[in-house]
């Protein structure tokens, strides 16, 4: 049993939605319990996990908020966007409604939540399920670039939760992306208090910055 | 030497492995002593009766002595019937833990006055005679040694074997109240529902859990059926149902493409999906499961039924619990009428502001009977929709081991949403001492994933200590009362 930490390395929230079977389960399996499996039940409300990680020597912790997808649920699980600082938004290649529900949910995601700077928090796109064999959608990379520029994604991979494709490495460049914008606001609203190891390649490590 | 270590190490394992390793341990010592023992053990396997002398086989092997329990002397041979009644307790065990019906009782009673048998092994007494004699001191040692390990394995198996006495006679007693309740519940209540439900010994019957095989009539009994639903109408129902999984299959997922956001959320592909994720360890919903094709009816037969409220998640793990219990239009009728209680019509029509009334009447139960936690909760922002959702979306068929589940089905039946609330709070008590010690992330994930040896005894304990009193109030007027404050 783990027991009450109080640590003060960085916490980050961060959600995985997208569409009911795409994968965020499955996704968040492998990348905190390093398993997979086809039995996955499917998620009611919302499902945590916590993966911690070693960033740069210091210790960053992952909070994920496995947001259950049906829309119906929307309302309900909306609530649950609030402080999330990261987002994954994942679509099942294999399912073209649900890559069209893309841009459904991170319009949902940016009206619901924006950072204090005004910029939306960093999200990156995940083509899951990329072991099917049918991924004509992602086929032209220049596409899904463009894609991503245009709607606001600062990246996208091609995953296997079941293959273990790109997995761990989406999730380092959300974290790298997640730690910039921490920066960025940090030296936007209090330049003052920088202290000289902060900047652009290393990542704070100001732990009494982050709440726990 | 290493004869010594090996003959040991394969104690050990028997002293480990208990008493059904016995004769596998006793077949494999017999390979060591004696290569042309192990055709006896053919015999012995295809021969049953023909038991073999332990006591001639020792003296065959020179420097070799089967030690311990001489089988032959202290207790009778073996006789091809314990054979096979050991076989069976243990295949009993391998097995899924149910009993088989064909098995007679009192076959498996008698296994309840087995003795530790720890002792049957071997060791080396002398070297061989074409080896130099082990000193003398060496040879005591190693006799020390035997003793205390004797000595001690007899200890722990005596141990194991009370344990295990003890858990058979808890199990038979189980089973018997369990036998006793069905005669009771299938004589007198059932027969006499509309007058026995609502009587002291019959409510206290009925928490003790409904024995399975009543258990599907007393939950449609007590749902009721308000809708007045038919097995022709779902029949009705479900024929509109395949009509339209017809037409999805004959244009496919093209048809996807075009339809709006409603069409695609009522969308049968949804329930497809679902059916899969239900119960996956059981491997009967899924597809090519027994059940796999009887769940999605129900469900799709639903959303013709009941097109206002659609196919919502969490509604295959309750059609799949009531299909457990219940025969298909039984279950549908069941389905159908639970679902339509005014908690699951918040909840499955995703009514925010009804469910977050639900949640500050739970709140207010949880603060009366769990001050600590409750502050704790407070304190790491942890709020009981975060739990609450799965919990009552799914009447804890998903969080609960089914077992368990099914026994607050049971109460939930009788005593209506209130108990899934208290159910709630008995849970949070069970767990309130390791909870007080986790930060939000953990308490979050403990409480969306359960612990899987959840005792059921102790659940309900826990539920019992908890009134839903506050102050004077009970459940329904304190969450009527938060009804009516939004209202205004």
């Amino acid at each position: 049993m783990i027991m009450m930490w109080f640590c003060l390395c960085p916490l980050f929230q961060v959600l995985v939605i997208g569409d009911l079977g795409v994968g965020k389960t499955s996704i968040i399996k492998r990348y905190v319990h390093q398993t997979y499996s086809t039995n996955y039940r499917a998620t009611i409300g919302v499902d945590f996990a916590l993966k911690v990680l070693n960033w740069d020597s210091e210790t960053v912790r992952l909070q994920l908020w496995d947001i259950a997808g049906q829309e119906r649920f929307g309302n309900m699980t909306r609530v649950y966007y609030r402080e999330a600082m990261g987002a994954f938004i994942v679509f099942d290649v294999t399912r073209p409604t649900t890559f069209e529900a893309i841009t459904k949910w991170k319009e949902d995601l940016d009206s619901k939540l924006m950072l204090t700077n005004r910029e939306s928090i960093a999200t990156v796109l995940l083509a899951n399920k990329c072991d099917q064999g049918r991924e004509v959608l992602t086929n032209n990379g220049v596409k899904m670039d463009q894609f991503c520029k245009d709607n606001g994604f600062v990246g996208w991979f091609k995953t296997s939760a079941k293959e273990n494709t790109n997995i761990s490495e989406a999730a380092n460049f959300l974290v790298k992306h997640i730690m910039a914008t921490e920066n960025d606001f940090l030296k936007s609203v209090v330049p003052d208090t920088i202290s000289p190891k902060l900047n652009d390649s290393q990542p704070g490590t100001c732990s009494a910055c982050y709440k726990s | 030497m290493k004869l010594v270590e090996s003959v040991q190490s394969c104690y050990l394992i028997k002293a480990k492995g208990g008493y059904f390793e016995e004769s596998k341990i006793y077949v494999s010592s017999l390979i060591i002593t004696h290569t042309l023992s192990w055709l006896f053990c053919l015999f012995r396997g295809l021969f049953s009766k023909k038991h073999i002398e332990p006591k001639g086989l020792s003296q065959n092997v020179p420097g070799w002595k089967l030690f311990g329990k001489v089988a032959a002397r202290e207790s009778p041979p073996k006789d091809s019937r314990t054979i096979q009644q050991e076989y069976e307790a243990r295949a009993g065990k391998a097995g899924s833990g149910g009993t088989s019906p064909t098995q007679p009782q009192h076959g498996r009673r008698k296994n309840l006055d087995f003795e530790p048998l720890s002792t049957t092994a071997l060791i080396l007494e002398d070297r061989p005679s074409n080896l130099p004699a082990k000193p003398v001191e060496e040879a005591q040692r190693h006799r020390q040694e035997y003793d205390e390990m004797v000595a001690e394995a007899k200890k722990r198996e005596l141990k194991e074997a009370q344990r295990k006495r003890k858990e058979m006679k808890e199990r038979f007693k189980q089973e018997d109240s369990i036998a006793n309740a069905m005669v009771v519940w299938n004589h007198d209540i059932l027969p006499n529902w509309d007058n026995m439900r609502n009587t002291r010994r019959v409510r206290e019957l009925w928490w003790q859990g409904l024995p399975p095989n009543v258990r599907g009539k007393v939950w449609s009994l007590a749902i009721g059926n308000e809708l007045n639903i038919t097995p022709e109408l779902y029949d009705i129902f479900l024929s509109r149902a395949k009509e339209r999984w017809r037409s999805f299959s004959e244009t496919g997922s093209e048809a996807d493409d075009g339809a709006s956001l409603a069409d695609r959320e009522s969308s049968l592909d949804l329930i497809k999906l679902d059916i899969s994720r239900t119960f996956p360890p059981l491997f009967i919903f899924q597809k090519g499961g027994p059940y796999h094709d009887l769940l999605h009816s129900v469900l799709g037969a639903y959303t013709c039924y009941r097109p206002d409220v659609g196919y919502v998640q969490g509604m295959s793990f309750i059609a799949a619990v009531l299909i457990l219990n219940l025969d298909e239009a039984d279950a549908f009728i069941a389905f159908a009428n639970l679902l339509n209680k005014p908690c699951q019509l918040a909840f499955f029509r995703v009514d925010h502001d009804l469910m977050l009334k639900y949640f500050a009447a739970f709140e207010v139960f949880f603060e009366e009977n769990l001050p600590r936690l409750f502050n704790h909760f407070q304190n790491s922002n942890l709020t009981p929709d975060l739990y609450l959702i799965d919990w009552i979306f799914t009447l804890y068929s998903k969080s609960l081991p089914l077992d368990v589940a099914c026994r607050v089905w049971d109460v939930f039946c009788r005593d209506g949403e209130e108990f899934l609330f208290r159910t709630g709070l008995g849970i949070l008590r069970l767990y309130e001492d390791v909870l007080l010690q986790m930060d939000f992330i953990h308490s979050a994930q403990f409480l969306t994933r359960l612990p899987e040896d959840i005792d059921s005894d102790r659940l309900f304990a826990c539920i019992a200590a908890m009134p839903m009193l506050n102050g004077n109030k009970k459940w329904s007027q304190v969450s009527s009362s938060k009804h009516k404050k939004t209202g205004k």
